[in-house]
């Protein structure tokens, strides 16, 4: 197997960094403010499909036809409207997820958001008139291809526009979570009734932070549905959550930065496996069962996030420990 | 119109035995580890699989159920003493993300063996029952029958038996079993063993309404019983039989009466109004 290893590189980076987002609005759920959040696939697929039908040309426009378009809704809009209404859709679906089921602890809400997210995924695959269903939508545009960004440069192209995304919303999230709103979630995440105490509205700030969140995962949704033309129900599994999980658990839940090097740790694991099938002895079970790599890749991600939970709980870059003030007020 | 609804009901009773036997295992175990256990669905693939296996090597149906569910009981107690046991004093959380790990690794070892696509379950041809216009194919009545025959073992042991009492002292008061000279590690183990034979077994009553098995069966199904498990209040037995019952319902019913295309979506409904609306459930959940 030859593989041309800079636009590879450069591709793979492109998904580090769209996972590295996803992990970045996970980490405001649960590494800041303690929300077990199991359906964080659903705000990226809200965020693709809206990006997706946003920026697509109206039916029956003359591109609709050159491409041989059968989707329904197309609004032909820029790309950068496009991103803004994937962050609106998955803020939105945050925001009536999050209405319902914000108040409840630990383990129910996890049992929720996963159990609102398959019942998204039900509605996006039964929904046809909306998304196509099994069929998907292979006709969606890419920003400045084959116009101002040559096509066999376009792989560069879009990871340098992805990590100048990335980087203006990790800056964003950077200065949200060192505010003093930020100071009030990892109040919520050690003790939220003592956070109640002290006067802080908790449950409208565990609210504002899952929206939030679900923002940043709809732009990753945004971003990853033009890198590769093509938006489909089959890709938001709940696997995707999961993978987000072990992304922020291996670089550092409560860290910004340390959940996008978690992505890219993640990334370089699982395209690794790639290589599985030329070791002897494994390339035979390879030829004769086609899911047999795949599998195998998804035995790893399982092995890992055991692995990680057990002998790394902290992470690569572990939150940093914060101490209170001395200098004002002395001992009671 | 009543014959259709009665033909509902019937199909419903016999998908609400499944969640049922699936459901009580889930519980049990939940009142002795305290965790929602997200690799519990693997354990009703892996019986599904094991009988299929043990089916295609010469066994009966029956026979070859019932080694199945004890394997997978061997298996849940070895899962449990590598993965879980380690982690026990240390809150939920960490080993709710690990049971998620284990769920994947179990999956995709069955995909690496097996591969993707569905196998058909190796069940004999058996004619319905016809009633006029009714009919009831024999494989629901055999699940209906299996599960109230589990149900009613389940009830015998938690009631009249040493070991069950000690499952449910361990389970409504843990410090205070202890204390009473019940052994936590023992009664643990023994509980992961009863818990997950009975999720091989209702991972083979799965099979029979599904027809075919694959690797994701389990992990589909899972959402499902966690709606009858909450609904019935977690930790509660008797309130996992009664929530199963409302779920099959729920889910038949939905699927002939309101959209077709989004049948276990109707249990998620459920599960979500449960959480909403009343998160102990029916008998009031412990925690």
């Amino acid at each position: 197997m030859s593989i041309e290893w800079l636009p590879f590189l450069a591709s793979l980076s492109t998904l580090a960094l769209i996972y590295g987002l996803l992990a970045l609005g996970l980490n405001l759920h649960y590494g800041y403010t303690g929300l077990l959040n199991f359906g964080h696939v659903a705000f990226f697929a809200a965020g693709a499909f809206a990006s997706a039908l946003a920026t697509l040309p109206p039916p029956g426009s003359p591109e609709y036809i050159a491409i041989g378009g059968k989707y329904t809704i197309g609004l032909g809009l820029p790309f950068l409207v496009g991103m803004g209404m994937a962050a609106l859709a998955g803020g939105l679906l945050a925001f009536l997820i999050g209405l319902t089921s914000i108040r409840l602890t630990s383990h129910y809400l996890a049992i929720a958001t996963f159990a609102m997210a398959e019942i998204f995924q039900a509605f996006l695959s039964n929904e046809e008139w909306l998304t196509r269903g099994v069929y998907g939508i292979n006709v969606v545009p890419q920003p400045l291809k084959g116009t101002l960004v040559p096509v066999e440069q376009y792989t560069y192209f879009y990871l340098i526009l992805t990590a100048a995304v990335v980087a203006v919303l990790l800056i964003f999230a950077q200065l949200l979570t060192e505010s003093p709103f930020g100071r009030v979630l990892r109040g919520i995440r050690e003790d939220e009734l003592a956070a109640r105490t002290l006067g802080k509205d908790t449950p409208r700030a565990k609210l504002i932070a899952f929206v939030l969140g679900g923002a940043l995962a709809g732009i990753a949704g945004s971003l990853w549905t033009h890198s590769i033309g093509a938006v489909h129900v089959g890709q938001f599994v709940p696997i995707v959550t999961f993978q987000v999980w072990l992304a922020m658990l291996i670089g550092g839940a409560g860290n910004n930065v340390g959940v996008i090097l978690g992505a890219f740790v993640l990334m370089l694991i699982r395209e690794g496996t790639r290589f599985v099938s030329n070791i002897p002895g494994l390339d035979r079970f390879a030829a004769s069962n086609p899911t047999f790599v795949p599998s195998l890749r998804f035995v790893l991600i399982g092995l890992l996030i055991v692995i990680v939970v057990r002998f790394f709980p902290n992470g690569l870059l572990p939150e940093r420990r914060r101490r209170a003030s001395r200098s004002r007020g002395g001992r009671p | 119109m009543l014959t259709e609804l009665l033909q509902t009901l019937i199909f419903g009773l016999a998908t609400a035995g499944v969640i049922a036997v699936g459901a009580v295992g889930l519980t049990l175990s939940y009142g002795v580890t305290r965790f929602v256990n997200f690799s519990y669905g693997e354990l009703l693939t892996v019986g599904a699989y094991a009988t299929f296996v043990l089916v295609h090597s010469g066994l009966p149906l029956a026979p070859a159920a019932a080694l199945s569910a004890v394997l997978v009981g061997l298996l849940g107690v070895l899962v449990a003493r590598v993965f879980y046991d380690p982690l026990r004093e240390w809150g939920a959380f960490p080993l709710l993300i690990t049971s998620i790990g284990v769920a994947f690794i179990i999956q995709n070892l069955l995909r690496m063996g097996f591969g993707s696509d569905p196998k058909r379950f190796p069940l004999p041809p058996m004619r319905p029952w016809h009633f006029g216009p009714l009919y009831i194919p024999k494989a629901q009545a055999i699940i209906l029958v299996v599960a109230l025959g589990t149900m009613l073992l389940i009830h015998l042991l938690l009631t009249y038996t040493l070991l069950g009492k000690m499952m449910r002292a361990a389970s409504d008061n843990p410090v205070l079993a202890r204390v009473s000279g019940i052994n936590p590690q023992n009664i643990s183990r023994v509980t992961w063993f009863v818990s997950s034979t009975i999720a091989g077994l209702a991972g083979v009553l799965l099979a029979i309404t599904q027809v075919a098995i694959q690797p994701a069966m389990g992990w589909s199904f899972l959402l499902v019983i966690f709606a009858a498990t909450l609904l019935g209040g977690i930790g509660r037995p008797y309130g996992a039989m009664l929530g199963a019952l409302f779920v099959g319902l729920g889910i038949e019913l939905g699927t002939a009466y309101i959209a077709a295309n989004y049948t276990y979506a109707f249990a998620f409904i459920i599960l979500v109004a449960v959480l909403v609306f009343r998160p102990q459930g029916i008998m009031g959940g412990i925690e």
